[in-house]
């Protein structure tokens, strides 16, 4: 779906500090995203994606109603053209906004909360925060960091099942989800950030559901 | 990875911001444009066949399960292909009225838990080594998450 990212990528996490910005922008970008604000009319309702969006200037139809440019009563390519035409602010705006948040270290500082819970929530160890998080961003990435902690011997073989069904299910879900499912964002009836959780929450349960056929799988080929 | 990321570092808050929207351009157009278009194309040749129908009429029973019309299958089923398909005939049926708001935000998680996993399975699972013999699983995992995160989208749209 994303781009592809190319060449050799280092897996084990730099030692570094996560500035205390980072944290800050993570917290931000979770309110930008949340939804929280999107109905708000005071200063703070800059601080949601949607408004931020904004919309489309109405167009007079033939029918004497007001419609967008995209028009009522298209159907095929060209409705379809046009539906994806009137998506690109969205998506050129969101993923303008998570490069913003990454260049600020704020996936950095998701990746150094999450590392000490990596093992008792996935079965996975905490050396896979980085790559988890590139797999937010890129299929790719992901796969390949997960690919490499085993040729290192920094995971097993069934952690590296694990860890790659963590990534399946919803792969690239950040890039993914703030491009095609932008689309659908003004549509929805719930705040963006609420699909994404549910999203992140079968991640883990999937990756669960896993790591229990996996045990029942080891245990009867030991007792066999 | 450290010599791209010190460059990045240097860019300032602007830069990183148009770096991250010309990305956003280029799959927008390049990705996301085409798999739309798609979408919309097959609809319309189901709508055209009558084929939207019968799927809606042949799907009905077990889509009712969330409260959903048969033809969102559709969703589903173009979604395994990729997500931007899905989305796309997620937004074709809202256009013409078949799917309601409603019913594209309980999809909506769906549409990425099984989303293009025709892609994936050479992507992530290929790219990565996994043994073969986990592939079903994990397939089944996928289709189980979608299913299960419609009931919880139905259960969390009972508060809004």
């Amino acid at each position: 779906m994303e781009e592809n990212k190319q060449g050799k990528v280092s897996v084990v996490p730099e030692k570094e500090d996560v500035k205390w910005y980072s944290y800050v922008v993570l917290l931000l970008a979770i309110i930008f995203f949340s939804g929280v604000f999107a109905s708000s009319t005071a200063w703070w309702s800059v601080l949601d994606f949607n408004v931020l969006d904004g919309s489309f200037g109405k167009i007079a139809a033939a029918t004497g109603k007001a419609v967008e440019f995209r028009g009522v009563g298209g159907s095929g390519a060209k409705d379809g053209f046009m539906f994806a035409l009137s998506l690109l602010p969205a998506v050129i705006f969101a993923l303008g906004v998570v490069n913003v948040v990454e260049g600020l270290g704020g996936l950095k500082a998701a990746q150094k909360i999450m590392t000490p819970f990596l093992r008792p929530m996935l079965g996975i160890p905490g050396i896979c925060g980085l790559g988890l998080i590139a797999s937010f961003q890129s299929t790719d990435a992901g796969a390949g960091m997960a690919k490499q902690l085993y040729q290192q011997n920094l995971c097993t073989d069934d952690e590296r099942t694990l860890f790659c069904m963590f990534q399946l299910s919803a792969d690239g879900i950040i890039t993914n989800y703030f491009s095609s499912g932008a689309a659908l964002f003004s549509t929805l009836v719930v705040p963006i950030i609420v699909p994404f959780a549910v999203m992140m929450l079968f991640k883990v349960f999937g990756t669960n559901l896993l790591r229990v056929y996996i045990k029942f799988v080891n245990k009867k080929q030991q007792a066999a | 990875m450290a010599n791209t990321e010190e460059a990045k570092r240097k860019l300032n808050v602007i830069d990183m911001f148009i770096d991250g929207a010309r990305r956003g351009f280029t799959i927008g157009t390049t990705n996301m444009l085409p798999n739309v278009l798609m979408a919309f194309v097959i609809i319309k040749a189901l709508n055209v066949t009558g084929l939207l129908k019968v799927l809606g009429v042949v799907f009905a029973p077990i889509m009712a399960l969330w409260g959903l019309p048969g033809e969102a299958v559709t969703v589903l089923i173009s979604a395994v292909m990729s997500m931007g398909g899905g989305i796309g005939a997620a937004a074709s049926l809202l256009t013409s009225g078949v799917l309601s708001a409603r019913d594209i935000t309980i999809l909506m998680p769906a549409i990425y838990l099984i989303g293009s996993l025709v892609q994936y399975l050479g992507r992530c699972l290929g790219t990565a080594e996994v043994s073969t013999k986990h592939y079903a699983p994990m397939l089944l995992i996928c289709f189980i998450n979608a299913l299960l995160s419609m009931w919880v989208m139905c259960l969390i749209l009972a508060f809004f």
